[in-house]
Parts: structure tokens; C-alpha cells; sequence
């Protein structure tokens, strides 16, 4: 079978932070990826298990950071090596039906009886077994040995972790469904009068719909938008006001009539979510959140160094926000018929030319792009 | 015919005795001749030294602050600069103080007794401030021509009405010159109060001690028509006399005080010598240091 | 003997003109048969203003004792003054404001008047630094005032320092401040740099609260002014003087002091500036091509603080004293006689180069917003009877506009840019959804009392001064602008102007006319 495999290299993978730091994305060209032509099918780890050929799979924010070599050490022992990247995965099953795979590998999957608390209360995001039972360790589909992932042909995955996608939703809007959740399961924590989102990724961009989506919340939303193509679909997805990130403090103080004390607002917005993940962006966030107002980390920090006075002298809640439950996915499928949400998908490429695709994803900003996806239904001997 | 050394023409002849002696001519005092200290090289010269190293010494000495040369925005032609004078230091203060435009332009009315009694300080004042000798005891005509000559040439004059330093601190009443002179050559006079100078170099010590000074110019006056030149003097008085009490306290309470004429003379009270002394208040022991309080 | 202003008609022969662009000038061709305008030469100055000054204090115009009659020991005397926005650029010392109020002072000890408070009139305006005052007013009055809490400035924000006098026949209300408005007597002392300048706007605006403001600085007030420069087709000027009205019906005694200057503007390093390009001597040129070239390698913020360091050699040429109506026409009168060309007919296309500099930029940085109220608030209404350019023309301006803002002087202009323009460039959208947002905002108002800013509105006001010039053009093309910044304006940018001439020939048609305002120094259009 034809997949990207991620192999634990050392010194490929100190060559990739060194090259993903000159410039994103070139992790793929030195990195430990390669793209292996005639690797073994994953194994059917269980009767509750299933193949699925991917059709579609995107490339995420956690992929490029893992293949530029800038993730955290907290991964390790969460993921085995060797893996095959991607988790956000359109496909069919042997018998036809597409499905999308909700990637977390959960007590469920991992035939853990009786399961963890959390899974146990529905809470399946927070499952305390990913490290455990009979497969290998792995936080998702996408970063575990056993289950392969999206970038390769096929990748198995357990009956509890499919949603099968209605006709009606072309496989490009159904490919966005996994971040769509995500993006979901972040509004449902959000809340207040002023809501602001930063960065205008793949997942600011789905916060916003998200937020908007039913109309959760009725709240101001203001946005940060670096790039044209971001502002404008900050702005269709439904954001009331969309900002350079330099000019949010200024956004925010204005629409919450704020007064300052040095670059802190003294009031600011209720909520604030974070889809960045960056110190920068944190300490932004710090700076225009109310007193007592929460501020939800979206995108994955990593290590980060900031100056948390903001946070004890105000009483700021910061909370982190991962993945999904069974339910956000079942209204991510709603969000992502009602925004369609195709229009997000940028640009997808074969396997042959991963390098080209990640790159793509890695600058997806100023190229004018959001989503960058395979496209595996063309592959050969699939 | 050959001619000795040591003699005639190789020194000096003699004086044949038949033949009467005329009485020699002065050359000191107000006879001393002045006009090469006005053409270029020397010109060039003394304002080369005035601006660097004058300016450097009384920098040091005195930082003076200046204040009141706005007033002379409007004026074109020379004037005549009339000061309180309690020190040495006011002339090289002063000249060093006003305007760009009159400051290579300036002379300054000396006392032909007292800078010009020798060759050489007369040489040496003519040099370093563009002094010219003046007859301070009396109007002369001599010393009135020269310094109209100078008006007329276009170079204003500086002079210190109260003909000399003050002994004690208190200024002496104005003399009539250079009201005169102004209302003879149709000049306006710029009246100016120097403050602190005294604190720097006082009459009768030779002490320096180097304190801070302020040079306050007051609006120019012109001579009314007809004006008597006493009366001319004693507006040029009482003006710096506000210009003296606007250096204390501000412009606008001086001027107020001028218009309900309580402007403090600069002459000091009246009364016997001690007790115009005694207010000067200069020497006193103040009180006890003052401590700073914390913080 | 100045000779009056010029209109040449371009020809082959004729050199390039100069335009300015912002910190900085460039030459241009323009086409043959274009016309250049250019300003009367600078009037004779008053021979001795200070004189002058003390002979209108004691012989003013209309119905109005001389000032020493006025004057009486134990009255509550209020002297309220133009702020920075006044003369441009800022005039050398000894500053007109200085003369005269020293000369009302004068007056004022003779009369042993003792409650005397200076006002700074600057109604929005940000508030004046020390040094700002200090040249304004001269160190004498500037050390006698301050000290004492006596010199003040006007805050229209101040809930306890203002006076809600009356209402208007039109019902505007007419706040103003309350010092001034308790006194026995006001003496405003203005100075008249263009003709909207003084009259009643002087104690009408530069005193008033934003709740009295509002009446006038609106989108229809402005776009039925035509124009502003012009009282008497002025809806601006007629709100103020209904204002005035009141303010004199309740018995608030204003005596007024109108100064005018003349167009002697660059000190005689720059006489290039303001000279017409076929009598640059080789001085001219020399210190044209040095300073041009010296400019172009200067950092923005050394070109900056160059160009703001400039004084002008301004001088007065005339001063009248006063009732404030009587008084006004007469100034108006002068700044005519200094400014006024007459014009024959419209244009197409009106071309103008921006300075570095607006009422509102002093030492400051001209923003995006501040370099279209110059051009289509300032200059485009520089006219008196018609615009120089016909309804639906073109207005070419040269500035480069950059994306640059002084946080410090203008907080609320870059939330208008960022926020309120990046949604719309309509006024009138602009007024019912945006100002009283900005001008109510609780920060804004601080900065505006506490700091140096003007306040939350004036942004706004900034682009109801241009109302009147969108509503008439029918296009505008900023030359050698940064493009971003300039389309937020709603305007176009172009590189050259060749293009910017080849893009209005899109609205204007093949073969228009073309005017070019040489401006500054100042010159208003009599356009018959």
C-alpha cells in the first residue's frame, strides 16, 4: 500500500525543527516523512473494526507542526511510531458507505471494559486510555501504529468511531467535518456578550461558523484576519467585525468601551478563543479579556513562555478546548451542510506530491488558501 | 659723510633746543583712537573670541538666562542698550546675551578714566568688548559726538546710565547720557535688568564665584517729542526698574504694580546707609538648613 | 509692490510645475493647456504691529467702546485665544497671539483688573503642550499665567465647566464654556488664516461643547455649505452666527480682536516654495534639487520632524478690533485682498499637491483621513461662488498617504480607519451608525481631558468636512499614495500623473481641462 509514513528518526527529525524554522513546511523535504510505496496494509485490530479507504484527508495544524518538528514532547508517549499522518479523513467502506472517522481512539476502540470515567460520561475527548489497552499508543487515528491514517490507502478504524455521511454532502465539505467539530465543541464552551476569535485559520475560520451556527450566540464577534482571503471569509461565515491582529485590542475596547491601563483593556470581551496557540497570541488574549472572562486555548501552544500577571490579577479563567464528542460531530455534520463549508477546501494534491501539498498548507495563509487536503481517489490500487 | 652707529638716524634725533616744544597730545582717556577695533580683521577677530571662548567663561560663570529678546523682534536699525550695573561681569554677560543681530554690532560706552587710562587696556578693551572712552563725570560734547558717530554708522551702543558699578548692591540713580544721546540721534533705548551678577563678582573683591544670572530686555523706548532728557532717563529708570521686579516675580504682576505705580525701585529704600544695606539682606546667615523630608 | 495672483496657461515652453507631496514636493509636466493657479505674493507687512495692535484696542469698529473703557478694576476678565491649529506653519516668535494679548494685558493692569483667566479656544482640538503655549503666547505671559493655574485650556468635556446659554430660532443648543461665559468681558483674539476663520465660529465653536458642536459640524450642515471658506453660502457660518445671536441676546459681552497675516509662508531657504517655477533663480534650483534629493533618502520620521521645525516668516497685515460681526468683515476683507484670484470658469480635472501639513497635524503625522479633509475639505472649498471643478470633475491630489497615525495626538482616528472606513465611506451612513459611539466613548473622552488627543468625534468631523467635495466629484485619485490606505479613503491610487490623468479621462471624458491649484501658500478661487 502507498502511504506517508512518519518514522521515528532522530536526526531527520532535528533536521526538520531546523528546517521548519527557516521556513514552514520544509520539515517535509528533510523530515523523518517519506512517502513509502509498499508498506503493509494496517491489520484489522478487532471484529469491531473496519477498512476505510480514504477519499479525502486534510492536512492540519498539528500534522505541519509534528512534520516541521515543533511539537511537544508531550506527544511521545501518546503517539507510536511509525505512524501514518491524518485524522481528518473523508472514506468508504468496503461495503460502499462513505464515512468520516472521528480519529480519537477512546476506551471504545481500544476495548477497554469497563472504560474510563470520562468515556463514561459521554466525555470521550477526555478519555484517560490512550495510551492503554490492546492498541498502540496513540492519541488519534493519524498518530497511532496500528490504525494507519488518512495520508495512506487504508487505515482501520473501530465501528464506534464512524459517522456515515449523508448523500447530500459532497466529500470536500465532508473532509472539513472532523475540524468542524473541533471548532463545535470549542462554541459549545464559549459564551458572553463579546466574543473574540483569533487567527482566521482553518479553525478560526470554523469557530466563527460555528459560533454563528444556529445562532448559539447572539454576542458580538470580532475576528483577527491577516490575510484578504481570511478577512473575507471571516466576515461570510458570519464575524461582526474582522481586524489585523494588531488591531483587535483597539476593536475590542472600542465595541466594549473600554478604558486602558498601559496595552490592558480594563474591561474587554467575555470570551476569548484562541486558534492560534502561539505566545503571542495568548498574551493578546490576556490583554482583551475581561476580568473573570475565559479565554480558550483552540489551537495547540506547545511550549510557551507569558506573562500570566493579567491572568491572577483578573481572575481569567483559561481553559483548554480538544477535540470532540460524538454529538459535535453530529452537529458538525448540520454546520457543515448550512455554511457550506466546501468553500474552505483550497487546493488538494495527490500523494506524489506531498511535499507540494504540505508546503501549500504551511503558507495557506498568505496563498490565499484555508484547507489543504489529499485527494485519494484517483490513487492507483486503491 | 660717515655715519656713526649708534647715532642719528640710526636712533632717534634730538631735540634742537632752539626750537620751542609743542605740548605733547594726549593719547589716552577719551583721545584714544578706536576705529581700527570697528574695521574687518578686528571685527572678525573679537567676535571669533566672543562667541567661543567669551560665551564658554560666562557660561560657566554666570548661565545666563535670557529673557525678553522677543521684544526686540521688531526693531531695525541700532539702539542703545541701558542696564543696571553692578559688577564687572555685566558687559561680557551682556554681550554675550543680546540678539544675534546686534551682538557683532555693539559698542560699548566705557569710562575713559577707568578702561582707557593706559595705552594698553585701552587697547585691550577696544579689542575684547568694542569698548570706546566715554566721559562719565559730565555730558561731553566729545564723548556725545562719538557715540552718535556710532549710532549713525549703525552700531548700537551700550551703556550703563548709572555711570559706574554700584557699591552696595542698591542701583544709583540714571544718568541723563544716554537718554540724550537717544533723543539726539532718534534711537530707541532697550532697557535691560541684569540679575545676579553682583553674586558673582561684586565691586571691591576679586573673588569669582560662579552663580546663575538673569538678563531680562524690556521693550524699547523712543524719546517722546520734546521730551526732557532727565525725564527721558527716568523712564528708562522706572523700566528697568519693572523689567527687575517681572525677573522676580512675573510679567503680569509687574506690570500691574507699574500701573498702580508700587514698583519696587531698584535704588532700594530710603534711609540711612545700614539700614539700606541691612535690607539687601546680603551675607546674613539664613536660618537653619532646611532637611529634606522624607521621601 | 506684490503682485496679484496668476492663472498661466501651459504651453511647450512651460517648466514643470511644482507639486507638493507631503514631506516633500515633486515637479511635474502637465499637459498642454492645463491652467496653474498661483497665490498673490505675500502683502506689505504692518510696519509696526505693536502699535498697530494698541491703535485698535483703543479706536475698534462697529458698536463697541475702546477696550480701556471696558476694562474695570474688580471685573472677571476672560482672554480666549486660537490654539495650534493657528497660523500654519506654526509663525516665528514673537507669535501674533503674544502681541496682542500682551498689549490686552497692558490694558488690563492700567485698569487694575485682577481675575484675569487665559482660555485656549481649541472646542475638540487636542489640548496644547507647554512649549506649544509657550510659543504661542511668548514666555512672559506663559510664566505669569501657568504658574497660577490662570492660563487654561478650553475642555468641552468638563460636566462642571460649561454653560448651557439658550437655544437657538432653530433650535440648536448653545453651550459654551462656562468661565468665559460668566465673565464681564470676553476678549477673543483670533487669527484669521483662511476666511472661515473668526467671527462668531470663534467663540461659537472654539468654545463650545460636542452637544453644541453637533448642530454644525454635520454631514448636511457641510454639504450645504458652498462653500465653508464663503460666509454667506456657508450653513456652517449661519449656525454660528444664529449662535452668536444668542450669545449676545443673554448679555455675554465679547470683544474681538481679528488678526490677518500675510502668504509669506517658507522662510527664504525654501523660497522655491513659493515662487513661480520660471523665476527659480539658481539658488531656487539648487535648493529645490539638494533638498529633494536629500529628502528622498531621509527616513519618514527625520522628513517629519525637518518639515514640522519650519516657522514661517508670517507677518500681520492688518488687525481690527471690536463687535464681533463688524470686526469680521472687515477681516474678512484682508484675507480676500491676500488670497483671492479670480478665476474664469471651471475645470474637469483639479490637480493639487498636499503638504505635510493640516490644521490638525501640527507636529504631528498627517493620517490617511487628515489628507482627505485637506484635499476635499480644506482645498477643494478654497472657493468662493463656484468650485473650481464642475460637478462630476476629477480631483487628482499628490501625497503619500501612508498608513501612519500618532497614537498619542489621534486614538480615535485609528479606530475610524481600521473600524468605521474599513465598512463605509458614506457620511451620512457614517453619522447615524458610527458617531455617537466614538463621541461618547468613556476612553476617548479621558485621553481628550487628560492627554493630548483630540477628541472621540473629530475623526468624523474630519469626513463631514469632505462631504461637500464626494457629493460634487465624480471621482478622486490620490498620485503616489499608498495604495491600501488610499482605497480605504474610497479614493484611487495612481503611480504617476499621467495615469492618474489617463484614469479621470475614464469619468471626465478624452481632452478635459485641467487646473492645477500652486497651493500653498494659501490662495482662494473666485471662480465666476
Amino acid at each position: 500500500m502507498k502511504a506517508l509514513l512518519f518514522e521515528r528518526k532522530v536526526a531527520r527529525y532535528a533536521a526538520a525543527t531546523v528546517a521548519g524554522r527557516l521556513k514552514p513546511g520544509s520539515g517535509a523535504k528533510v523530515g523523518p516523512l517519506r512517502l513509502a510505496h509498499d508498506i503493509d496494509e494496517p491489520e484489522l485490530p478487532g471484529p469491531d473494526w473496519v477498512r476505510v479507504r480514504p477519499r479525502l484527508a486534510g492536512i492540519c495544524g498539528s500534522d505541519l507542526a509534528t512534520i516541521d518538528g515543533k511539537s511537544s514532547r508531550y506527544f511521545e508517549p501518546i503517539v507510536s511510531f511509525p505512524f501514518v499522518p491524518g485524522h481528518e479523513v473523508v472514506g468508504d467502506l468496503d461495503d460502499g458507505t462513505r464515512v468520516v472517522v472521528q480519529p480519537t481512539l477512546t476506551c471504545a476502540a481500544r476495548s477497554l471494559d469497563p472504560t474510563c470515567d470520562q468515556c463514561a460520561a459521554g466525555r470521550t475527548n477526555r478519555c484517560e486510555r490512550i495510551a492503554f489497552g490492546h492498541l498502540a499508543p496513540g492519541l488519534q487515528t493519524g498518530f497511532c501504529e496500528h490504525t494507519g491514517g488518512g495520508w495512506g490507502l487504508s487505515l482501520v478504524a473501530h465501528r464506534s468511531q464512524l459517522h456515515t455521511v449523508p448523500d447530500a454532502l459532497t466529500d470536500e465539505a465532508a473532509v472539513l467535518v472532523e475540524p468542524a467539530a473541533c471548532a463545535v465543541h470549542a462554541a459549545s464552551s464559549a459564551g458572553g456578550t463579546t466574543i473574540a476569535v483569533i487567527g482566521a485559520g482553518t479553525l478560526g475560520l470554523l469557530t466563527i461558523a460555528a459560533l454563528r451556527h444556529g445562532n448559539v450566540h447572539g454576542g458580538n464577534l470580532i475576528a483577527t484576519a491577516k490575510y484578504p482571503e481570511q478577512k473575507r471569509l471571516a466576515k461570510e461565515l458570519g464575524a461582526d467585525v474582522v481586524v489585523e491582529p494588531d488591531a483587535l485590542e483597539r476593536a475590542i475596547r472600542s465595541d466594549t468601551r473600554s478604558l486602558k491601563f498601559g496595552d490592558q483593556l480594563t474591561g474587554g470581551a467575555s470570551c476569548v478563543i484562541d486558534c492560534v496557540g502561539s505566545a503571542a497570541s495568548l498574551q493578546q488574549a490576556l490583554q482583551v479579556v475581561e476580568p473573570g472572562g475565559t479565554i480558550l486555548m483552540v489551537g495547540m501552544p506547545g511550549v510557551t513562555t507569558v506573562d500570566l500577571t493579567g491572568l491572577w490579577h483578573r481572575e481569567v479563567d483559561l481553559r483548554g478546548c480538544y477535540a470532540y464528542t460524538a454529538d459535535d460531530f453530529a452537529t458538525a455534520f448540520d454546520l457543515a451542510a448550512d455554511a457550506k463549508l466546501e468553500r474552505l477546501l483550497s487546493a488538494t494534491y495527490p500523494l506524489d506530491r506531498y511535499r507540494d501539498a504540505i508546503e501549500h498548507a504551511a503558507q495557506a495563509g498568505p496563498r490565499g488558501a484555508v484547507k489543504v487536503a489529499f485527494d485519494l481517489r484517483n490513487e492507483r490500487n486503491r | 659723510m660717515r655715519l656713526p652707529r649708534g647715532s642719528f638716524p640710526w636712533i632717534g634725533p634730538a631735540w634742537p633746543s632752539t626750537v620751542e616744544r609743542p605740548p605733547d597730545e594726549p593719547r589716552t582717556g577719551t583721545a584714544f583712537e578706536t576705529d581700527w577695533a570697528r574695521k574687518y580683521p578686528t571685527r572678525l577677530a573679537r567676535a571669533l573670541v566672543l562667541d567661543t571662548v567669551g560665551k564658554g567663561v560666562v557660561g560657566m560663570l554666570a548661565s545666563p538666562k535670557v529673557r525678553g529678546d522677543d521684544r526686540l523682534a521688531d526693531v531695525k536699525g541700532p539702539v542703545i542698550f541701558a542696564a543696571n550695573h553692578a559688577s564687572h561681569v555685566d558687559t561680557p554677560l551682556l554681550l554675550t546675551s543680546i540678539p544675534d543681530r546686534f551682538r557683532h554690532h555693539t559698542v560699548v560706552a566705557a569710562g575713559a578714566d577707568y578702561f582707557f587710562d593706559k595705552r594698553w587696556k585701552g587697547y585691550l578693551w577696544a579689542f575684547a568688548i568694542n569698548a570706546i572712552p566715554i566721559e562719565r563725570t559730565r555730558v561731553s560734547p566729545k564723548s556725545l559726538r562719538l557715540a552718535s558717530q556710532m549710532l549713525d554708522d549703525g552700531w548700537s551702543v551700550l551703556i550703563f546710565p548709572e555711570g559706574g558699578r554700584s557699591p552696595h548692591g542698591w542701583s544709583q540713580p540714571h544718568r541723563a547720557g544716554a537718554a540724550f544721546l537717544a533723543a539726539r540721534a532718534g534711537v530707541p533705548v532697550v532697557p535691560v535688568h541684569l540679575e545676579g551678577t553682583r553674586r558673582i563678582l561684586r565691586k571691591g573683591t576679586g573673588r569669582l564665584t560662579p552663580s546663575t544670572t538673569t538678563v531680562t530686555f524690556g521693550s524699547p523706548l523712543l524719546a517722546a517729542g520734546g521730551e526732557d532728557p532727565r525725564q527721558f532717563a527716568q523712564r528708562v529708570e522706572r523700566a528697568v526698574d519693572v523689567l527687575a521686579d517681572e525677573q522676580a516675580t512675573d510679567w503680569w504682576s509687574a506690570r500691574r504694580r507699574a500701573a498702580s505705580g508700587q514698583t519696587p525701585s531698584l535704588a532700594g529704600p530710603e534711609g540711612s546707609e545700614w539700614r539700606r544695606f541691612w535690607s539687601l539682606g546680603e551675607g546674613r546667615r539664613r536660618g537653619r538648613p532646611q532637611l529634606p523630608r522624607w521621601p | 509692490m506684490p503682485r496679484p495672483g496668476f492663472i498661466l496657461d501651459v504651453d511647450r515652453s512651460t517648466p514643470p510645475t511644482l507639486f507638493w507631496h507631503g514631506e516633500g514636493y515633486r515637479l511635474e509636466k502637465l499637459p498642454a493647456g492645463s491652467r496653474v493657479i498661483y497665490p498673490p505674493e505675500p502683502l506689505a507687512a504692518l510696519k509696526d504691529p505693536d502699535g498697530a495692535v494698541r491703535h485698535a484696542l483703543l479706536n475698534p469698529i462697529g458698536d463697541s467702546k475702546p477696550l480701556p473703557e471696558l476694562l474695570f478694576a474688580g471685573m472677571k476678565l476672560t482672554i480666549c485665544f486660537d490654539d495650534i491649529s493657528l497660523p500654519l506653519p506654526p509663525m516665528r516668535r514673537p507669535d501674533i497671539r503674544q502681541r496682542v494679548i500682551e498689549a490686552v494685558l497692558d490694558l488690563a493692569a492700567e485698569a487694575g483688573v485682577d481675575d484675569v483667566v487665559l482660555v485656549a479656544a481649541l472646542a475638540l482640538h487636542r489640548r496644547m503642550t507647554d512649549d506649544e503655549l509657550r510659543h504661542a503666547l511668548g514666555n512672559r505671559v506663559f510664566d505669569a499665567f501657568n504658574p497660577h493655574g490662570r492660563l487654561t485650556q478650553h475642555d468641552a468635556e468638563d460636566p462642571d465647566g460649561l454653560l448651557h446659554i439658550g437655544l437657538t430660532d432653530a433650535g440648536e443648543d448653545v453651550e459654551i464654556n462656562k468661565r468665559a461665559a460668566t465673565s464681564d468681558l470676553i476678549v477673543y483674539v483670533n487669527i484669521n488664516l483662511v476666511a472661515m476663520d473668526g467671527g462668531w465660529k470663534s467663540t461659537a465653536t472654539g468654545l463650545a461643547s460636542y452637544k453644541s458642536l453637533r448642530h454644525h459640524h454635520n454631514v448636511k450642515t457641510m454639504q450645504h455649505s458652498k462653500s465653508f471658506m464663503d460666509q454667506h453660502r456657508s450653513e456652517l457660518h449661519s449656525s454660528n452666527w444664529r449662535m452668536g445671536k444668542v450669545l449676545r441676546d443673554s448679555g455675554i459681552k465679547i470683544f474681538q480682536i481679528e488678526t490677518t497675516l500675510n502668504s509669506d509662508t517658507f522662510p527664504s531657504q525654501f523660497g522655491f516654495l513659493q515662487k513661480r517655477e520660471w523665476e527659480w533663480t539658481a539658488r531656487d534650483r539648487a535648493g529645490f534639487l539638494a533638498s529633494s534629493k536629500a529628502l528622498d533618502r531621509t527616513p519618514d520620521r527625520m522628513k517629519r520632524s525637518i518639515f514640522h521645525s519650519i516657522q514661517a516668516p508670517h507677518q500681520m497685515t492688518s488687525v481690527q478690533a471690536g463687535e464681533v460681526e463688524a470686526v469680521h468683515a472687515l477681516t474678512t476683507e484682508h484675507v480676500y485682498r491676500q488670497q483671492l484670484v479670480e478665476v474664469q470658469g471651471q475645470t474637469d480635472i483639479l490637480t493639487m499637491g498636499l503638504p505635510y501639513i493640516s490644521p490638525y497635524n501640527v507636529n504631528s503625522i498627517m493620517n490617511p483621513i487628515l489628507v482627505a479633509c485637506l484635499g476635499l475639505g480644506y482645498f477643494f472649498n478654497l472657493y468662493k461662488g463656484k468650485p473650481l471643478v464642475r460637478e462630476g470633475g476629477v480631483v487628482i491630489m499628490s501625497h503619500p498617504t501612508p498608513w501612519a497615525f500618532n497614537p498619542v495626538h489621534h486614538p480615535s482616528y485609528i479606530d475610524f480607519f481600521e473600524q468605521v472606513l474599513a465598512e463605509t465611506t458614506d457620511p451620512i451612513e457614517i453619522e447615524s451608525k458610527y458617531e455617537e459611539r466614538f463621541a461618547t466613548d468613556p476612553w476617548f473622552i479621558h485621553l481628550y481631558r487628560t492627554s493630548y488627543s483630540y477628541h472621540g468625534v473629530h475623526p468624523f468631523y474630519m469626513w463631514y468636512w469632505c462631504a461637500h467635495a464626494r457629493q460634487h466629484l465624480g471621482g478622486v485619485i490620490v498620485v503616489g499614495g499608498d495604495p491600501r490606505s488610499v482605497r480605504r479613503l474610497g479614493f484611487k491610487p495612481a503611480s504617476t500623473l499621467r495615469d492618474a490623468l489617463e484614469m479621470a479621462s475614464d469619468v471626465v471624458g478624452r481632452d478635459p481641462s485641467i487646473t492645477h491649484l500652486h497651493n500653498p501658500p494659501l490662495l482662494m478661487a473666485d471662480v465666476r
